[in-house]
């Protein structure tokens, strides 16, 4: 299980796959406020 | 980890972390070590101060219903996009600085390092910059106060990242770190991991959503 508070490079990854989830979630709510 | 051995007759009093005979240390865990332990109850500490913070966001903004942004208060978002950008890279070059000190690659380290300290201190000043002409004060309404609030006690944060970053780099200019030493790069780069991850939050929710 990846933890961000073990080492650096599972704090990178974490970061990595929680930025991209924020991308997706603004996207979606960008989107249903368009539609 | 295996159980401590058998004392042997004879054998040396001055024998005790490993051994693991009787009771662990006082007032030490025995299932995780001090500094890790120190830095999971920081950075937990620093996401509930961050929810707190953004719980009085959402409720300033539930508060102020149709009225948000209100006038005055559009915020530069492409600018801080950019800045986001910056941030995100310094993530990336503080990456390399590690790998390079894993693999006694001593140039990247310290290139990696350096970066990373020039593209937080650059984050840091355009947010300033930000402060200097955005048209509000923290005085002036809830919502300035809680952009200032939240922004603010980022850069506090990005702050604190920057002095650890930059000992260190001196330490990596210095040769301190090593494949088989280099904590003093490693718990910055998590710290650091962290506040950047924080501003994607923040960025996130109060300059696009």
């Amino acid at each position: 299980m990846l933890n961000p508070l073990r080492s650096e490079p599972e704090a990178f990854r974490f970061l990595i796959y929680v930025a991209l989830g924020i991308v997706a979630i603004v996207a979606i709510v960008v989107l249903a406020r368009a539609l | 980890m295996e159980s401590g051995s058998v004392a042997l007759p004879g054998a040396s009093a001055g024998h005790e972390h490993g051994d693991h005979h009787g009771p662990p240390a006082a007032n030490q865990s025995s299932r995780i070590d001090a500094t890790t332990l120190g830095i999971y109850l920081f950075i937990i500490s620093e996401v509930m101060l961050f929810g707190a913070f953004f719980t009085a966001y959402f409720f300033i903004r539930v508060v102020a219903a149709g009225d948000w942004p209100a006038t005055g208060t559009e915020l530069p978002v492409l600018i801080a996009g950019v800045n986001t950008l910056i941030l995100v890279s310094s993530s990336v070059t503080m990456h390399w600085a590690l790998e390079g000190a894993k693999r006694e690659n001593r140039a990247a380290l310290r290139a990696g390092l350096l970066t990373t300290l020039l593209l937080g201190t650059t984050f840091l000043a355009i947010q300033i910059n930000e402060y200097v002409h955005i048209g509000f004060a923290p005085g002036d309404h809830a919502q300035g106060s809680i952009f200032y609030g939240l922004t603010g006690l980022h850069g506090a944060h990005v702050f604190i990242g920057l002095l650890l970053l930059l000992s260190a780099t001196v330490r990596a200019f210095r040769g301190h770190f090593s494949a088989a030493a280099h904590r003093g790069v490693e718990i910055p780069g998590i710290y650091w991991h962290f506040v950047d991850l924080m501003w994607i939050v923040v960025y996130s929710t109060i300059y696009v959503l």
